[in-house]
């Protein structure tokens, strides 16, 4: 559980980070709870590591005009706690309280997470739902890509060679709006075997917004757009859950077959727009 | 583990046969991989440089064609070895054609060993998929450089 | 003369926290990875990514070029080291000579093959990354029945049917009570391949003094005396010139019995480079080379009775037995033939042990060893049997235990119970637990699509390893106890507790026996310089075996205090009162401390007295300890999911009298949670080729507190006759009693869907795939 010898760097300013990470086969590094355990098994042998830790200015959580900025390095259990993120955007803190461990919460960041992609991911679920946005800077460029046009495969998001995740941009949810972070965590290493995140809004007591975004069943995190307009729609919960993964080649493993995983994202689809249901106003 | 799928490649059956034993295109295509050198009949030296997430691996292996029946089917065993494990698939390529190409049809298995099989399984399913899917992309890439069309082979 | 004050109260029964945490908790314990010398160096261990290959080439050189790196050994510079040994005999057994390091062939993913030594780790680890090994690889098998089924590729070439033996022990007349039953019901019943995963993983330091021709081994082991002992036949360096030492130890579950490679290995080394030398295990080597539990598929069949009266059992156990044996690798199956039984009566059974070599690493004690199988087994099949009869398991259970009068109960496998009030704590749990209540709501809910399940199991455990005839380690155990001049007390112990709260226990014993306060008394353990001979701590004897040794070293000066009081008083007509000689016609005392202080500096010594307040003890028990117990676990089932949730876990636990209560409760609570791990999380999975599948807590599912139920943990208690204590034992009990209670539980959930029958673990898929099929199978 020893790395291979790697250069270390932690700059103390964004424009350094950015300057080294530009410099070459970088290595960024967050909160570690992905890349570390990796470096220790070897699997991973990065030349030079450029910590974020010591950048000032990326741990934030902030509200104007109804939008959400969440710094990179904000910490899990920060964005589970935060009042602001409780009250304006209580999906995301929802799904961050249900992140791995308390020790991975304190550690790990939403930036390394939705940087580093794995599939079986929380927030991806939450951020496609919440029709979030990813702030991507490099030092020469600056841009905003779509959540949905985010997490393009395993591990493989839109973030270019030099850029790193600056912040993640979120609509603020409306007060009357129902919401609900479903999983099925792994025993062992309490990613979502599948996870669905669900947003609901009712006009004149009927369905009349939906969003649903769906981790763990498939190559990458996506929306259940089908399900979304059939509840906008006017059908039923199951029917509109029952189209979920229709499309989607589904992940299989040792703890979870493509089936199963076919079957509990519309399990927990069900369970968790029916929860989203029952909080909207 | 078992793999299956199915690709299409816009080129006639024919041509997507030679194509897909094609070393130079096959080295090409393959993710992480830069050449293919011949080392046998049928059968190639092959480095390839697997970077996935943070993980980074350099292979020494092998890529070998076998049961070749032009133009329908043919085995493609591509194995592997490195710091970081030893990965093997095995699959059986069925080639169709197609109103506008051909359907590639594959068939067989992918074991991994060492380090990555200990901590990968549960990633093993997708990433082959993805890694699969890639190549295909890539080939398909080639095929438009080379200015192979669908219809070449059939009449306007 | 002075009076002291008398101790109120006894301190054995009492919950007393553990002396020892304060160190663990702060982090100020010393581990082997604390463990520092001038000019250590350090080794990492080279092992084979493949579980069967033959070893082509190897090539050390750009590990030896590499700066730092002072030498790197393989399997050519130990091939005249002897095999690291196994103490387990059975008749006929196959032994392959193990190396420490492989010759031409690996046997199992992880097998070492180069040992590279460094002046610091990290040279060592980019090191032993250099070294070239080229492995032609061999066809491999991981499965214990596919290595015995006709055709398997042979793991040692010299024995093609991978059979390393067979067993066969019967009792009573077996085929009669067969052919006398009513009824007749049989099932496979696997226990999976477990991890240890003690949290300190492995770590040896070896230090060898060429001048000295001394060897100290600091190696993180339950039995530091038989390692010595091991070591001294194998190196043959003189047992009085190699001291070991385990110093604080992670964990064992059994793991840390084994002597292993690696201890071994660094032995080696150090002779070789003339410097102590460190290999500290990493938590990947740990899941791959530590031995690992279970592996058993068995085959159950059992006669009864229609009336419930079980007449006899059949058992045939595949042991998945790993490339090589281990310590006591092939005695770990015939303890769970001992105790195929259970706490039933009946006295005909028939059992056939085949020991599997597989291309994995080997298996070995892992808490409980073989008896969690047993009464997992047993307890299935009587549920099973319940099912058929349509019986309540619990009613079925009570009518076959032997009664509190029948003790000591001699068993169809040669054992004699020694104690037992099998129906107490089960009646005890059902009560708690409000069993008939649970089956009217079971009832009722299911006509709702509820599942809930109520599942128990009462089990026996054979304990306090053992009568040494039947213990391949030796079966005493020993103690030493010294009242130093100030009238401190220092007990050292040949036991050598590693997490079990001895230093706490043995402390009460003593403080009472003496009457002195707990702080007095130290208790000291590990060091085989420092303590006289022992044992271990293994098979829950640590107490009942190590604290009876102590116990008779405590009467032994107890009576020579009371001497040295009679002396001072000039009256044999004394008695100990607390930790004070009084006379009891005058109220004339002498305190503990002033006959500590006399002893060492007599101005009279007691006729027939030397000097000093020394004791020690060897206690040799004419038996084995019996605990028993009972756990009812109630679970519901999601439907939709295959999830389970435990809502009571009720765990009434009699193991003999309690001198601690709070650590009895820890151990059932650890215990529990381990037999949880296995029932529904923990799996070693080998795929074909012989490669770890979850050999990271990336995938190996061990419990975490936050996945633990609330456990209502409460005591019946009855002695035990076999030592003056009373006590029987409780490091594995919670283990043993759990596993079948709760599979019996989601079975119970399930039983309407026709479900007679789960593997473990129980995962999600697994229910949701049997509720699918309508239960079946």
């Amino acid at each position: 559980m020893i790395p291979q010898e790697f250069e270390y760097s932690a700059p103390g300013t964004l424009q350094e980070a950015l300057q080294l990470i530009a410099g070459g086969e970088r290595k960024v590094l967050a909160g570690g709870m992905s890349l570390i355990p990796m470096m220790k098994l070897r699997l991973a042998a990065p030349e030079h590591v450029v910590d974020l830790g010591r950048v000032p200015g990326l741990n934030y959580i902030t509200e104007s005009g109804g939008t959400i900025r969440i710094g990179a390095t904000t910490t899990h259990h920060e964005i589970e706690m935060a009042p602001l993120v409780r009250g304006r955007c209580p999906l995301l803190a929802e799904a961050a309280s249900r992140i791995g461990d308390i020790q991975v919460r304190n550690r790990g960041t939403i930036g390394g997470s939705i940087a580093h992609a794995d599939p079986a991911a929380d927030y991806p679920a939450s951020l496609l739902a919440l029709e979030g946005q990813v702030r991507l800077v490099s030092a020469n460029s600056d841009r905003t890509v779509a959540a949905s046009d985010f997490f393009l495969d395993p591990f493989t998001t839109a973030i270019e060679p030099g850029e790193i995740v600056s912040e993640i941009v979120l609509p603020a949810e409306e007060g009357s709006e129902g919401y609900r972070y479903e999983k099925l965590a792994h025993p062992a290493s309490g990613f979502a075997v599948v996870g669905v995140a669900a947003r609901i809004k009712k006009t004149g007591g009927k369905i009349s917004f939906a969003r649903i975004g769906v981790t763990g069943m498939a190559a990458h995190a996506f929306r259940a757009l089908n399900a979304e307009k059939l509840l906008e729609g006017g059908a039923t919960i199951d029917e509109a859950v029952a189209t979920i993964g229709e499309g989607e080649e589904a992940n299989s493993d040792l703890y979870a077959s493509a089936d199963y995983r076919q079957h509990l994202a519309r399990v927990h689809a069900r369970r968790a727009i029916s929860v989203a249901l029952t909080r909207a106003t | 583990m078992k793999i299956s799928g199915a690709h299409v490649i816009s080129v006639p059956q024919e041509r997507a046969y030679a194509l897909l034993q094609d070393p130079a295109v096959l080295g090409r295509s393959m993710p992480g991989c830069d050449a293919l050198e011949k080392i046998g009949e049928n059968e190639y030296h092959m480095k390839m440089k697997m970077v996935l997430a943070s993980m980074n691996g350099l292979f020494d292996g092998k890529v070998r064609i076998t049961d070749a029946n032009p133009f329908s089917s043919f085995r493609l065993i591509v194995e592997g070895a490195g710091k970081i494990g030893f990965m093997r698939g095995n699959g059986l390529l069925t080639l169709a054609p197609l109103e506008n190409g051909t359907n590639v049809q594959y068939e067989g298995s992918v074991e991994v060993g060492g380090t990555i099989a200990a901590v990968g399984q549960r990633l093993l399913d997708t990433t082959s998929r993805m890694l699969i899917k890639r190549f295909f992309d890539k080939l398909s890439t080639e095929i438009a450089a080379s200015g192979d069309k669908a219809g070449s082979a059939l009449p306007a | 003369m002075a009076t002291t004050t008398v101790k109120p109260e006894t301190l054995v029964g009492k919950r007393i926290r553990r002396r020892e945490d304060p160190r663990l908790i702060t982090g100020t314990a010393t581990y082997v990875d604390d463990i520092k010398m001038p000019g250590m160096h350090h080794a990492c261990i080279v092992r084979s990514p493949q579980a069967a290959a033959r070893i082509k080439g190897l090539n050390i050189k750009p590990a030896l070029d590499r700066p730092g790196v002072v030498a790197v050994f393989t399997g050519e510079d130990v091939k005249d080291v002897p095999s690291v040994p196994c103490v387990a005999q059975l008749p006929g057994l196959r032994q392959p000579h193990h190396h420490v390091l492989a010759q031409d062939r690996v046997y199992f993913v992880g097998h070492p093959v180069a040992v590279v030594v460094a002046t610091d780790r990290y040279i060592a680890a980019d090191a032993a990354d250099a070294v070239e090994v080229d492995y032609e690889e061999l066809p491999a098998v991981a499965d214990p029945e596919k290595a015995l089924a006709a055709g398997a590729p042979a793991i040692h070439p010299q024995w093609p049917d991978n059979t390393a033996f067979t067993f066969h022990q019967e009792g009573g007349d077996v085929e009669k009570a067969f052919r006398e039953a009513d009824v007749i019901v049989k099932q496979r019943i696997t226990s999976q391949r477990l991890v240890p995963n003690a949290m300190e993983t492995r770590g040896v330091v070896a230090d060898w003094r060429a001048a000295e021709r001394s060897l100290t081994l600091y190696s993180s082991s339950q039995a530091p005396h038989l390692l010595r002992s091991l070591l001294a036949s194998i190196f043959g360096i003189p047992e009085n010139r190699l001291r070991v030492v385990a110093p604080e130890v992670g964990g064992g579950f059994g793991s840390k019995i084994d002597i292993y490679a690696e201890d071994m290995l660094m032995t080696f080394v150090s002779q070789r480079i003339n410097k102590p030398v460190k290999w500290v295990e990493s938590r990947r080597e740990n899941f791959l080379c530590t031995i690992h539990g279970r592996g058993h598929v068995d085959y159950y069949e059992l006669a009864a009775k229609r009336d419930g009266t079980m007449l006899g059992l059949k058992l045939k156990i595949i042991q998945d037995l790993g490339a090589y044996l281990q310590l006591l690798t092939p005695a770990i199956p015939t303890l769970s033939v001992l105790m195929m039984p259970g706490l039933y009566k009946f006295k005909n059974i028939s059992a056939d042990v085949i020991g599997a070599f597989t291309n994995c690493v080997p298996t070995d004690a892992y808490r409980g060893a073989g008896r969690p199988e047993a009464t997992h087994g047993i307890e299935r099949m009587v549920d099973i049997l319940a099912a058929e009869l349509k019986m309540d398991p619990a009613e079925l259970r009570l009518k076959n235990f032997p009664a509190p009068d029948e003790f000591p109960f001699a068993t169809a496998t040669g054992l004699a119970y020694d104690s037992g009030n099998y129906a107490l704590p089960l009646k005890t749990a059902l009560d708690e637990v409000g069993y008939a209540d649970l089956r009217r709501e079971q009832k009722q809910g299911r006509e709702q699509g509820k599942l809930l399940g109520i599942g128990m199991s009462a089990y026996g455990e054979i304990c306090a390893f053992g009568p040494t005839p039947a213990t391949p380690t030796g079966g005493w155990e020993s103690a030493t106890v010294k009242i130093e001049p100030s009238g401190k007390v220092t007990i050292m112990t040949g036991a050598s507790p590693h997490g079990q709260g001895e230093e706490t226990t043995f402390a009460q014993i003593a403080a009472d026996e003496l009457g002195v306060d707990i702080d007095d008394v130290v208790v000291l353990h590990g060091d085989t310089s420092l303590v006289q001979y022992g044992i271990g701590t293994f098979g829950s004897r640590g107490t009942a075996i190590g604290g009876t040794a102590l116990y008779y070293a405590l009467q032994e000066l107890k009576s020579k205090i009371k001497k040295f009081g009679a002396t001072l008083l000039e009256s044999d007509e004394v008695s100990l009162v607390g930790g004070s000689v009084v006379h009891e016609a005058s109220g004339k005392s002498v305190s503990f401390s002033k006959i500590a202080a006399e002893a060492y500096r007599p101005m009279k010594l007691p006729p027939n007295t030397q000097p000093g307040l020394v004791a020690t003890h060897f206690w040799e028990p004419p038996n084995f300890t019996f605990p028993f117990g009972a756990h009812v676990v109630v679970t519901e089932v999601d439907r939709d999911t295959g999830q389970i949730a435990i809502r009571r876990y009720v765990a009434v636990d009699d193991c003999g009298k309690l001198i601690n209560p709070l650590i009895v409760s820890g151990q059932v609570h650890g215990g529990v949670a381990q037999g949880l791990g296995q029932a529904l999380w923990e799996q070693a999975v080998y795929d074909d080729n012989g490669q770890l599948l979850t050999g990271e807590f990336t995938d190996y599912a061990i419990p975490r507190a936050h996945m633990m139920p609330w456990i209502e943990s409460s005591h019946t208690e009855t002695p035990s006759p076999v030592n003056p204590l009373g006590v029987k034992g409780v490091g594995e009990a919670g283990t043993i009693g759990c596993s079948p209670a709760v599979v019996n539980s989601v079975v119970d959930a399930l039983s309407h869907l026709g479900v007679r029958h789960l593997d473990m673990p129980l995962t999600p898929e697994k229910i949701w795939k049997l509720i699918q099929a309508g239960g079946r199978a």
